[in-house]
């Protein structure tokens, strides 16, 4: 058992190697060794998922300096077990999808390699015993997904939004670096099992579990996109879809919830779920409000992505382990497939992304049209997709514990709205007629095996999961998970939900005109440009890094370096070399400007010299 | 006496060399051989060292009436600082494969490998400070003669400032000899002294000068700049390392009850030097300043590691020594390729370089992310080691070196936009890059060795570790 979760670790940072150097011989063995490697990667974790009886635990010592040793261990119990299951059965699909995706690129070894580094970041980070190796996963996966958004850096826009991806993710990991000197001071060890124990039996006192709680949030919400970070998410939609799906709708996004969860203890003990709840709260709002009139594809996907993490979020923030979970897995397989229909769209569309341009693309692209319409379901929760139960169970778990009205309201707003925008964009991407007719004369048909294939297996999945919600519950949770009952919620929320997709069906079906003409109106459209461009906070971020922190505090520093500091040193000199040249009269060069210091100092070598021998 | 001899040797035979090899050229088979010996011999010192305390490689010039002996003795310390040093000097033996005038060149770096190695070995403070001065001369030269546009002020300042800091230093000892009797560093107590508050001032200030700390630093930038690249690494490398490892040997571990009661002024001028250079490094749009100011930033976290004063503290700050000293020399040669090959400094001037260069692009993406801390590599383990000493020394409002890593991440990601990625500049389209095998073989050896301490940094900590597990008992430090 030990030897295999190694090998989940390590083999992939191998084949990263492997692929990208005989990549270069031949680009289909990159490829094929990133094929085997993922499909044996979910075979391993199957595997343990099967023979599972106790956590196994590897310890494995990192470094000791002085009196203190930073272990790097592993660590795989139900909770990373999920999260190993999600990994390597959508890295497979995904390097499977990308067969057909990444044909034309010539880049294609470093393509892969990135991409296996990326899985063994993820491996690593949700296997990781203490937070040290959590740390390092966490990290290495933010480099993937950057090198990744970068993936054609020959152009503006990639190489831009990779700096924004980098930067946004930093700025909460830092919080994280913090808080592993923080829990080495006051808990002693970065065991994650044993700070759980610690805080939960009350040895680490609950100020202390609020403050460090609060630091590892912000590296979760930074991590996965959730305001006020999520411009990043959005600004990664500039990578290959493939990256898209896998890694900014699928696995790295989930780390910060995974972190929140495998803390849950701590954060319990420390009181900081509420604020988990409240700014998740605000992120499932503004995620779905946002995702309502984007044009592009994709950033429909980065928003629903952004709200729908954040339900999760709420989730634990409300007390409900097994809930939050729950639809980070349902999220991670639905997303997956939309991602990925979408990029079968793109694929089969010469690039584009802009809905409005589509239209009636159901008949050519039947398949995915078929199985995207299923993702959409579940993300729209609707029973008896897998989506459906775990929203349900949020919303149940908000409306009972009640932490505040906003709380709940924003919740559901936000939750319910999921199935407007999605009803929106399959509509404009599937129904109606063609709008482009150029385009739509040019769809080519994408590849059965590689491209629906795997589309299939994801709708099957999520359809399929939709029956097994209980015992994942209870699987996640290590116990019976008993959902808290609220009395006729479901006819209510589903008959929202349908009277929702009722009115998305009527205006972008029936009525497309009246939804241009809506836009236009003064201040509907002032509200439109606030959503689309996700409530400005990109534009404040921007200005306050470019304006405060760069032109003024960078500048007041460096202005205080070359005018005050060093200017005072020269300054000397040039006193000195006034001094001495006067009294010398001579008539100095401009690179006999410092003879004097010289003289100066000489003289002061001598000085010091008779001081001591006098001493 | 192979000791003695590793000392002067290199300085005699210098010249020698110069004239030597000033026809028939040669002269960096020369100097690579001699550096790979000394490597070696450093090696072979490490091995035979004595299990604790100093082991004496020998004693010369016994004078009566004046304490003049050049005892050589090195602990581990010491000579894992001769091991970075040989390995720094091949390095710059390397990465100037192609330079201009190479005899004298060489034979600089030749004369150069004498008193840095002195240095290390004697632990008489006059013998101490001879060589101290005499490491100034050849990298005066070598960056008045090969340096950039305004090299001779550049030269000069660093000549001046620094030798103002070894003024200071020689006040000191004389000061030390005085009220000890002895100029024998490792014979000095420090309750003998009647005035030992001055003489850690006076020390503090010169060391602080030489690592740079906050607001002594001005005079290295300049010199970074100015300093043709392998120089760069050889100021960045070593002499920096010059003043850091002054401040553990003579501020720390021989004065250490002066050093805890002034521990907090370490402290507060290694804070202020990591955020403001990191600072300084973020409004800089030349390449070389860039890394210049991010080198200095990393010298305020070897500061920051000093002040914990704890056996885990000088451990992190030697590992975060050799971790910077490996980063930043891949760095400062790759800047200085940029700028050989394009013409530039300005980072907006070049773009795109990934297409036109991808393995040396990659080699400067990696030397930044392991500047920046990135996990698993030799930064991050530097950054971690020194995070939780300082920690678990002040207390934890230290959290926020964690800060730091932002700033660098934010300057190293923008440069890395600036000039490796995007569209291809003019300048860059027009520009060949192809470089000496040699120069690129280096910089792929220490961007390996970057990644290989990074993810197995014992191999280094179990060295480092017992260099300093004696002195916590004998100085009293926690």
């Amino acid at each position: 058992m030990n030897e295999l979760v190694l090998y989940l670790v390590i083999s992939p940072f191998a084949a990263a190697l492997l692929a990208y150097g005989f990549g270069k011989i031949d680009k289909k063995i990159a490829f094929w060794i990133s094929e085997i490697l993922t499909l044996s990667l979910f075979i391993a974790v199957l595997y343990l998922f099967f023979h599972y009886t106790n956590p196994i635990s590897v310890d494995i010592n990192w470094f000791r300096f002085g009196h203190f040793s930073i272990p790097i261990g592993l660590y795989i119990d139900h909770l990373s077990m999920v999260m190993l299951l999600i990994v390597s059965g959508l890295g497979f699909l995904d390097i499977h999808y990308s067969h057909d995706y990444m044909a034309e690129d010539p880049h294609q070894p470093r393509y892969y390699g990135y991409m296996l580094f990326f899985i063994g970041g993820m491996i690593l980070l949700v296997s990781a015993k203490q937070l040290s190796g959590l740390f390092t996963g966490w990290e290495l996966m933010g480099l993937a997904s950057y090198l990744l958004i970068s993936f054609w850096h020959e152009q503006k826009a990639p190489a831009d939004s990779g700096v924004s991806a980098f930067l946004y993710t930093k700025a909460g990991d830092i919080f994280l670096f913090a808080s592993l000197g923080l829990l080495f001071y006051y808990a002693g060890t970065l065991n994650m099992v044993t700070i759980d124990h610690l805080a939960t039996s009350g040895k680490i006192s609950s100020h202390v579990s609020f403050v460090v709680a609060i630091f590892i949030l912000i590296a979760a919400l930074g991590k996965s996109g959730q305001f006020p970070f999520f411009p990043w998410l959005l600004r990664a939609m500039e990578g290959p879809t493939t990256v898209s799906a896998l890694i900014h709708g699928a696995t790295m996004v989930n780390s910060g919830i995974y972190i929140v969860a495998r803390l849950f203890g701590f954060y319990a003990a420390g009181g900081a779920l509420i604020v988990v709840a409240s700014i998740a709260a605000l992120g499932v709002f503004v995620g779905a409000t946002s995702a309502l009139v984007q044009s592009e594809m994709k950033r429909v996907l980065a928003y629903s992505t952004m709200s729908h993490l954040a339900l999760a979020f709420v989730g634990l923030g409300v007390g409900s382990l097994a809930a939050g979970m729950m639809h980070l897995s349902n999220h991670a397989i639905f997303k997956a497939l939309l991602f990925l229909g979408a990029g079968a769209v793109m694929l089969s569309t010469n690039d584009t992304k802009d809905m409005w341009r589509f239209g009636g693309l159901k008949k050519p692209l039947f398949l995915v049209a078929i199985f995207m319409a299923m993702g959409a379901l579940s993300l729209g929760g609707i029973p008896p997709f897998s989506g459906y139960f775990s929203k349900d169970a949020i919303f149940a778990t908000t409306i009972v514990t009640n932490h505040g009205d906003i709380i709940t309201a924003l919740t559901l707003i936000g939750g319910l709205l999921s199935i407007a925008y999605i009803t929106r964009m399959w509509i404009l991407i599937f129904a109606g007629k063609p709008r482009d007719i150029e385009l739509f004369n040019a769809v080519k048909t994408p590849s059965k095996f590689w491209i629906s294939l795997p589309l299939g297996i994801m709708a099957v999945t999520t359809l399929v999961l939709g029956f097994f919600q209980k015992d994942l519950a209870d699987y996640i949770i290590s116990a019976k998970y008993i959902e808290p009952h609220v009395a006729h919620m479901m006819p209510v929320v589903l008959g929202v939900i349908i009277s929702l997709a009722g009115i998305m069906y009527y205006f972008y079906y029936l009525r497309l005109d009246l939804v241009k003409k809506l836009i236009a109106q003064p201040l509907i459209k002032s509200i439109h440009n606030i959503l689309l461009n996700g409530y400005y906070v990109e534009r404040f971020i921007t200005w306050f890094t470019h304006n405060i922190v760069v032109d003024f505090l960078a500048k007041v520093v460096t202005y205080i370096d070359t005018h005050l500091i060093d200017a005072a040193i020269d300054g000397t000199n040039g006193v000195s070399h006034a001094v001495f040249s006067r009294l010398s009269k001579t008539n100095t060069k401009k690179s006999g400007d410092y003879t004097g210091g010289v003289i100066f100092l000489v003289g002061l070598v001598i000085l010091t010299v008779m001081i001591g021998a006098r001493a | 006496m192979i000791y003695l001899l590793t000392i002067f040797l290199p300085m005699l035979l210098a010249g020698y060399i110069y004239l030597f090899t000033r026809r028939i050229g040669g002269a960096k088979y020369i100097a690579l051989a001699l550096f790979v010996a000394l490597f070696i011999e450093a090696w072979l010192t490490y091995a035979n060292l004595l299990p604790s305390g100093y082991t004496i490689l020998g004693s010369y010039l016994d004078v009566k009436r004046f304490d003049f002996v050049l005892t050589l003795q090195v602990d581990r310390f010491s000579v894992i600082m001769l091991l970075l040093v040989s390995v720094l000097l091949i390095f710059v033996t390397l990465t100037s494969w192609s330079v201009k005038h190479q005899s004298a060149y060489f034979s600089l770096l030749i004369f150069f490998a004498g008193p840095i190695f002195g240095l290390f070995m004697s632990t008489n403070l006059l013998w101490f400070f001879i060589f101290w001065e005499l490491t100034l001369i050849p990298v005066y030269f070598l960056i008045g003669i090969w340096g950039d546009k305004q090299r001779i002020f550049a030269a000069m300042k660093f000549f001046i400032y620094t030798h103002l800091a070894s003024m200071l230093m020689l006040l000191a000892f004389f000061l030390l000899y005085k009220q000890s009797g002895t100029f024998d560093m490792t014979q000095i107590k420090e309750g003998v002294l009647t005035t030992p508050a001055l003489i850690w001032w006076l020390l503090f200030i010169a060391f602080a000068i030489k690592m740079p700390l906050f607001p002594f630093h001005t005079w290295l930038p300049i010199a970074h700049v100015e300093a043709p690249a392998p120089v760069s690494s050889l100021l960045a490398g070593v002499l920096l390392k010059m003043g850091a490892y002054g401040m553990i040997r003579l501020v720390v571990l021989m004065l250490p009850h002066q050093a805890q009661k002034y521990d907090y002024i370490i402290l507060i001028l290694g804070l202020a030097t990591l955020f403001y250079s990191a600072f300084m490094a973020l409004y800089t749009t030349h390449i070389k300043k860039m890394v210049a100011y991010s080198s200095i930033s990393h010298m305020g976290l070897v500061a920051i590691a000093i002040s914990a004063l704890s056996f885990s503290g000088l451990s992190s700050a030697l590992f975060e020594m050799i971790g910077h000293a490996l980063t930043i020399s891949i760095l400062f040669v790759i800047a200085g390729i940029f700028h050989e090959k394009t013409g530039s400094w300005q980072m907006g001037d070049m773009g795109g370089i990934m297409q036109k260069a991808p393995y040396l692009a990659t080699l400067f993406v990696i030397g930044g992310l392991a500047a920046l801390g990135l996990p698993s590599t030799i930064g991050f383990v530097g950054e971690l080691s020194v995070l939780i000493s300082a920690i678990m020394a002040h207390g934890v409002w230290l959290a926020v070196i964690a800060a730091a890593s932002l700033l660098s991440a934010g300057y190293f990601i923008w440069a890395f936009r600036r000039v490796i990625y995007g569209k291809q500049s003019k300048v860059v389209a027009l520009t060949n890059f192809s470089i000496n095998p040699v120069v690129f073989g280096a910089l792929v050896i220490f961007a390996i060795l970057v990644i290989a301490f990074g993810i197995f940094p014992q191999f280094l900590f179990s060295g480092i570790d017992r260099a300093f597990d004696t002195y916590h008992l004998l100085g009293g430090l926690a």
